[in-house]
């Protein structure tokens, strides 16, 4: 049957080595699987199951913020993000030329953003932010030959008054590099929120609350199939301010259009009732990241107003400081309220010659007259007799130079003058010239309106200053109290009652007969010191700070205007506004 | 007439046959497998349905190959290859477009790949020249004649383009030669010219065959665009581990994280699902196909028959080879589909013809 084969020898031979190729091929292939499947496997199959995982950060909602009589300041309210899955996208050009149309951006802008963060093809790239509900309404409706665009929805702040109380209020933002490594905690990833100033970022860990997560398991086009883990996020909780919105706003008005704060506290327990800095700004604006024209506004702005003043300016206190000069020539037994000085119009230092602000001089006058009608020779004289050690160690005694205690971040500290100070920073040594300036407030010391706030906080309650708060309430979930916060006795100042009773005398009569005559107020016993600081950047700062009623004190109030111009001319009439809208006095 | 038929029926190598309808089968599972998830076409057997009619179709010609004395190629070789010819032209015309490339001719309701015919062509067109001037190849210049057939057929699909298939092209060359016997030293000079010229090639190569020849050398450069197929087929391979993670349990497959898994990166889900054992189960079908093959070419009654079994055989081998080790990432991803696994009806048909011509000339061995 077989017919012998007319095949060459040669020919069988070259088949059986293309044989031999086989199996060498075939036992590589087999080495290249044994190697992924067995000696890989485990690693890629970890691989396998991250690449179908994905944990979808739930947001937590941020708690609100509310005034002390629960109105509603700060809430969130939902925002629409406009995303693209790149591995949905058919045609770019296509949808970048429509989806820029409809938002009315640059189409190129769009290709750009794809491309600049681009991750995987299933992971949205963010292409507008916020978008306005006109403009969501037309994707909708192109929906069809929007493909791949994809609209998501995250809770957004929301400041209902806009720049109402922004200082103390701050504002939240994206976390980025540095705060991430601050942070230094595994709850914290990129983008996330958090508070960047203000009570915003001071209580952070309140409001945050915590994310929650979805840990699901998407096919490749990033179509959820089932959810393998919840775990519901914490709303943030809600707090509760000691501010009260009337009368901020109230003070809001008063500081429009002038640079300067008012700090409105209570004598009793530190409640901050009011806190205004002008000029202020729009915590809105930094909701969902600030555009960088509005960020150049803001911050390149010669007025400041994303500074708090109340805690970050630093200036001069003007005669409000005789407060200080009085106690410590009280206290150091210089001199008693009985003692007499002449004020000739002038002070004599060696050769140097320190005038007072009247000409003419007041002349003779008792330690109440000098400082109801804030006599610059009388203070002099106190202040060359005390010297710049003593005078330090009662600036001190108020906290200059330290940080009140608020609950804000980024306090500034300001500076306490002293020999020693004087000779490291200037290389020079302290003059006893320096000391007669120092003794009316003008000179080397500088410090914020809050520190000097508590000079009239520790008269209005006899030396004890209670720990400023605008906190009052933490409320939890559930809406039930979670924390009240309790008034604490930060720093008592020993003083004997005599000397509170002297200045207290010479405060009343600065409102009754001195230079605080704009904030005499009928039926109300105010209490106060103007001043008016050097300023040698230009025009004159306005103080007034005074506490009301005089026997038991309930408030205590700082005006401060930055080239304002005397104290008792814009600070007083502001803190008589103050004072008559919180003792709800009509005015004439 | 039944005489004969009987004869046909002894002399069938059934182990091949057999071999082959199981791989038939096996093919089939992973099929399924891998796109019974698409919901797509609203009917997760869609492509079991169409895959089964393409073998339906395959084996049909398979038995009419099997009634073609293979001795009529002498008659024929030179028309099939100008038909060839013709019809890889008329797809440059008038072709359709899928991801960038014309390769398809419309047929009634559907799409026909010349190239696939072109493979069968060229098999049958190098088995005649080669038997018939097998002496005159000892000339360096007449050794060069069939790269000139064979080159003409390139580069109408490198014009496609289609990278992939004129490799299978050269490769089906260079195998029938070798077996043929030609000088070592020819085919060493012909290799040492094209590793030399591969720079010159660079130039004419499209932008994303160059990418692909980049991304194969490192797929990290683009993770998850280019480099994307090699990276995922490659962990979802080596995910499957010793036993796999069972049929229709695989998380890359199932997820459609492998993009045309179901043609060319269906290794990757029987890997995925049927791990270590099922890969090397499948191997070993191959391997058991490719010795019979070589077994057949070995004792055919002529050289003719070795020829175009030596043909087949290395059609089967280059795409086996090619498919799998750029399913592992260990070469670059050329578009070659996997025989009787892949889906895609031309491609099926040609498989099956292909091992229809085996089998020809394994019962024409002897006379009937």
């Amino acid at each position: 049957m077989r017919e012998s084969s007319s095949v060459p020898e040669e020919v069988k031979f070259r088949l059986n080595h293309l044989w031999i190729f086989v199996i060498i091929c075939f036992s590589a292939l087999i080495i290249f699987l044994w190697y992924f499947q067995l000696i890989k496997g485990e690693e890629l199959a970890q691989k396998a199951v991250e690449n179908c995982i994905r944990s979808l950060v739930e947001d937590a909602p941020r708690g609100k913020i509310y005034d002390r009589n629960k109105e509603l300041l700060v809430s969130n309210r939902p925002a629409v993000i406009v995303s693209v899955i790149p591995g949905e996208i058919e045609n770019l050009e296509k949808l970048s030329n429509k989806l820029g149309e409809l938002l009315e951006i640059s189409p190129d802008q769009i290709r750009k953003q794809v491309e600049k963060y681009y991750v995987n093809p299933f992971k949205t790239v963010k292409i507008y932010d916020d978008c306005e509900i006109k403009k969501i309404i037309e994707i909708e409706e192109n929906q069809d030959e929007l493909k791949g665009v994809v609209l998501e929805i995250q809770p957004r702040r929301k400041y209902l008054y806009h720049d109402l109380a922004a200082h103390s209020l701050g504002y939240v933002g994206e976390i980025n590099k540095e705060e991430l490594q601050q942070m230094n905690s595994y709850n914290f990833q990129g983008g996330d929120i958090i508070g960047k100033s203000g009570l915003e970022k001071f209580y952070d860990a309140v409001l945050r609350g915590e994310k929650g997560g979805r840990e699901v398991e998407v096919d490749a086009l990033g179509r959820e199939i089932t959810t393998l883990l919840h775990r519901k996020s914490i709303p943030g909780k809600d707090i509760v301010l000691t501010i009260d919105s009337q009368l901020q706003q109230f003070g809001e008005g008063l500081l429009n259009s002038k640079k300067g704060c008012i700090i409105v506290s209570n004598a009793n327990n530190g409640e901050i009732l009011a806190l205004i800095s002008k000029p202020s700004f729009d915590p809105n604006l930094f909701v969902g990241g600030i555009s960088s024209e509005d960020w150049k506004l803001l911050s390149n702005d010669p007025d400041y107003p994303l500074s708090n003043r109340s805690i970050q300016g630093i200036y001069s206190p003007g005669s409000t400081f005789k407060v200080i000069t009085a106690i410590a020539a009280l206290e150091e037994g210089i001199a008693d309220a009985n003692r007499k000085i002449y004020c000739p119009g002038y002070f004599k230092l060696g050769n140097q010659v320190f005038k007072c602000w009247k000409e003419g001089g007041h002349g003779n006058l008792d330690m109440i007259g000098a400082i109801s009608h804030s006599c610059n020779v009388y203070f002099y004289t106190l202040g060359k007799d005390l010297g710049i050690e003593i005078l330090n160690k009662y600036m001190k005694k108020f906290g200059f130079g330290e940080k009140v205690g608020i609950d804000l971040p980024a306090e500034a500290l300001g500076t306490i003058p002293s020999a020693g100070w004087k000779q490291r920073e200037f290389k020079e040594i302290w003059y006893p010239g320096d000391t007669i300036n120092l003794s009316i407030g003008q000179g080397y010391l500088s410090l914020t309106p809050f520190q000097l706030h508590n000079v009239i906080s520790a008269m209005a309650a006899n030396g004890r200053i209670y720990r400023y708060h605008l906190v009052k309430e933490i409320i939890s979930i559930n809406g039930k109290s979670d924390k009240k916060i309790q008034r604490e006795l930060f720093r008592e100042i020993d003083i004997s009652p005599n000397t509170y009773k002297t200045l207290k005398e010479g405060l009343r009569d600065t409102i009754l007969k001195g230079t605080g005559w704009r904030t005499n107020i009928e039926g109300l016993e105010v209490s106060g010191k103007t001043g008016t600081a050097q300023n040698p950047q230009g025009e004159t700062h306005a103080w007034f700070i005074g506490y009301a009623p005089q026997g038991e004190s309930e408030i205590c109030i700082t005006v401060f205007v930055e080239n304002g111009g005397e104290g008792s001319d814009t600070a007083a009439p502001i803190a008589k506004a103050m004072f008559e809208k919180y003792f709800n006095i009509e005015k004439n | 007439m039944k005489k004969n038929l009987n004869k046909l029926g002894e002399n069938v190598d059934y182990i091949l046959l057999m071999t082959v309808v199981v791989i038939c089968f096996y093919g089939l599972l992973a099929l399924y497998s891998s796109t019974r998830m698409s919901t797509a076409e609203g009917d997760s057997y869609f492509f079991v349905k169409r895959q089964i009619l393409w073998m339906a179709i395959g084996f049909s010609f398979l038995m009419i190959t099997l009634f073609i004395d293979y001795h009529q190629v002498e008659k024929y070789s030179t028309f099939v290859y100008l038909v060839a010819i013709v019809l890889l032209a008329m797809v440059i015309f008038s072709g359709s477009t899928t991801y960038g490339a014309r390769r398809w001719l419309p047929i009634g309701p559907f799409e026909f790949q010349p190239s696939e015919f072109a493979k069968i062509a060229l098999i049958i067109f190098l088995a005649d020249f080669l038997n018939k001037n097998r002496e005159k190849l000892d000339y360096f210049f007449y050794f060069l004649v069939p790269f000139a057939y064979t080159g003409l057929l390139i580069l109408l699909v490198f014009k496609q383009p289609d990278l992939g298939t004129s490799l299978v092209y050269l490769a089906i060359l260079i195998i029938m030669l070798f077996v043929v016997g030609v000088k070592i030293k020819f085919l060493s000079a012909i290799f040492l010219t094209s590793i030399l010229s591969v720079p010159m090639l660079w130039f004419f190569l499209k932008e994303y065959q160059k990418r692909r020849i980049i991304l194969f050398l490192n797929p990290n450069i683009d993770p998850l665009g280019g480099g994307y197929n090699v990276i995922q087929s490659r962990i979802a391979i080596g995910s499957g581990g010793l036993f796999g993670k069972g049929l229709f349990a695989g998380l890359q497959s199932q997820l459609h994280f492998l993009p045309a898994q179901h043609t060319d990166f269906i290794f990757s889900v029987v890997g995925e699902e049927l791990g270590f054992m099922g890969t090397i189960f499948l191997l070993g079908l191959y391997a058991i196909i490719l010795w019979r093959g070589i077994k057949i070419a070995k004792e055919a009654k002529d050289l003719l028959g070795t020829l175009l079994a030596t043909g087949a055989v290395a059609f089967l081998l280059f795409h086996i080879l090619v498919n799998i080790g750029m399913a592992m990432g260990i070469l670059p991803a050329t578009g070659l589909p996997l025989p009787f696994l892949s889906y895609g009806g031309t491609f099926m048909i040609s498989n099956l013809v292909v091992i229809g011509i085996l089998l020809n000339v394994e019962i024409h061995k002897v006379k009937w």
